[in-house]
């Protein structure tokens, strides 16, 4: 399954991915069309809640997503609170300018950032890469080529890293001096880039001739056959209509208790 | 299902993307994914300098689309660079979520422009350069939407994608190029081109001629 494990299946986990990935596209497009902050507290919220009871992980691990959350949050709304345009001035110091406006327009993009977040988490902690790519490559008839070469990438990469480790250790024994400053940074980086790049390349190429070999890249392709089947079931409608049930009740909550109703965000 | 022969050797015309293509592309792409998403700390640390001095480093953002392009030098793979990035950082449950899909789609599509209006030709320090300076305009235009970017006092708007801009060049240009040509002396380059536009072109001169 996909890496954050699975310790409890859920409806999405037996959603197809494809009918997944489509219902979250629509609401993060949804979200990053919102411009009432009411609006945009009720999605945080209520996608926050969506995830913690559809997620299927114990609750240890979705407290790890706080911190991604917390980044979100802070990393959205603070620039836009200290340098945002606007006219009624509550603090001001040198070039920091923090006014009503844009106070609100800063909290409105740190909900909108957590909205987001929830909403991405949604998919990835209940989808594998597998599952998502066989639903691509069947439903929407994305080119095998494409959907193997993710898939295969997907498990090269820790070879990568172990790599990785492995040139740290040979730079060690073989007593690589501390490098100071920026040039010593720089020649830091190309000591393990080059390398590990330069290996990346060859076993990409020596895994894709063996692929080609045995016809995934699937030039003749109409009637291949998959190891994994991609089917719809109930679940799919299951979650149509309780995350459009949920984006409902955010809208309703948000024109029945307005937190701030201050209406469209923007400047001007 | 009966397979062809002639196609099989060829992996399916020269021109298109080959499965080879591909897979070292979205590899390096998503090693740089990895990259991508520990370089938020590092570019944290910038932070405390002066307002937004954090921008300098954004070009890293940009650096796999440059990068594969330069090493594989077909259309289509700055896109497919910066999306299989962008996947990879969403993967590890990122807090931007899906955002960042749309950030590599743009980002990547920016850089592809430039390297089409140079016909897929030149894969020089300029070319690069543009091309990580039009993924950062690329980035801009997604902040808009996203960010109300443009709600910002004009000063910090221009300041912070001046640098934007300067970074992408910086970063996803110049060093991009100085770490192809490390990869070319390795010589392990020499894979992803078997044979050059060149040894097509003489290919065809003797058919026709």
């Amino acid at each position: 399954m996909s890496i954050w494990g699975m310790d409890r299946r859920t409806w999405l986990h037996r959603a197809n991915p494809v009918i997944k990935l489509a219902v979250l596209l629509l609401l993060f497009t949804m979200t990053v069309l919102t411009h009432d902050i009411d609006f945009v507290i009720y999605q945080a919220v209520i996608f926050t809640i969506c995830l913690v009871l559809l997620c299927g992980l114990k609750m240890w691990k979705i407290l790890l997503f706080a911190l991604p959350f917390l980044i979100a949050f802070v990393s959205s709304s603070s620039t836009m609170m200290l340098f945002g345009r606007g006219e009624t001035i509550w603090w001001e110091w040198g070039l920091l300018r923090v006014s009503e406006e844009s106070f609100y327009r800063g909290l409105h993009l740190g909900f909108k950032g957590i909205a987001f977040a929830a909403e991405g988490l949604l998919f990835v902690t209940t989808t594998s890469s597998v599952d998502l790519f066989y639903g691509l490559m069947q439903k929407l008839k994305l080119a095998p080529k494409f959907a193997y070469s993710f898939m295969a990438s997907i498990r090269l990469l820790p070879m990568v890293w172990e790599e990785f480790l492995i040139r740290r250790q040979a730079l060690q024994v073989r007593g690589c001096p501390p490098l100071r400053g920026v040039r010593g940074m720089i020649k830091r980086v190309g000591m393990y880039a080059v390398p590990l790049l330069a290996q990346s390349i060859r076993r990409a190429h020596r895994v894709a001739a063996a692929m080609e070999a045995e016809q995934f890249n699937g030039e003749h392709g109409r009637g291949r056959t998959y190891y994994y089947e991609s089917r719809y079931s109930v679940y799919d409608l299951l979650i149509v209509i309780l995350l459009t049930l949920a984006a409902a009740a955010a809208y309703m909550c948000a024109s029945w208790y307005p937190w701030f109703g201050i209406g469209d965000v923007r400047f001007d | 299902m009966q397979s062809n022969g002639g196609n099989l050797k060829h992996g399916g015309g020269k021109k298109g993307l080959r499965l080879s293509d591909i897979l070292v592309t979205v590899l390096i792409s998503l090693v740089f994914g990895v990259v991508y998403h520990f370089w938020g700390s590092v570019y944290s640390l910038f932070k405390p300098l002066f307002p937004e001095a954090d921008e300098l480093l954004y070009g890293m953002w940009f650096a796999a689309a440059t990068l594969a392009f330069l090493l594989i030098r077909k259309p289509g793979v700055a896109v497919i660079a910066e999306l299989a990035a962008a996947h990879v950082e969403v993967l590890f449950g990122s807090g931007w979520g899906l955002n960042l899909l749309l950030y590599g789609l743009i980002q990547g599509l920016a850089a592809e422009l430039v390297f089409a209006a140079f016909r897929y030709r030149r894969a020089g320090i300029w070319a690069a350069s543009l091309a990580g300076a039009a993924a950062a305009i690329g980035s801009m235009s997604v902040d808009f939407y996203l960010s109300y970017t443009d709600d910002y006092a004009l000063w910090m708007f221009i300041a912070k994608y001046t640098m934007r801009v300067i970074s992408g060049a910086l970063i996803a240009g110049a060093a991009m190029v100085a770490l192809g040509k490390a990869l070319d002396r390795t010589g392990v380059t020499s894979l992803l081109s078997p044979a050059s536009a060149k040894d097509y072109a003489a290919l065809d001169d003797v058919r026709h001629g």
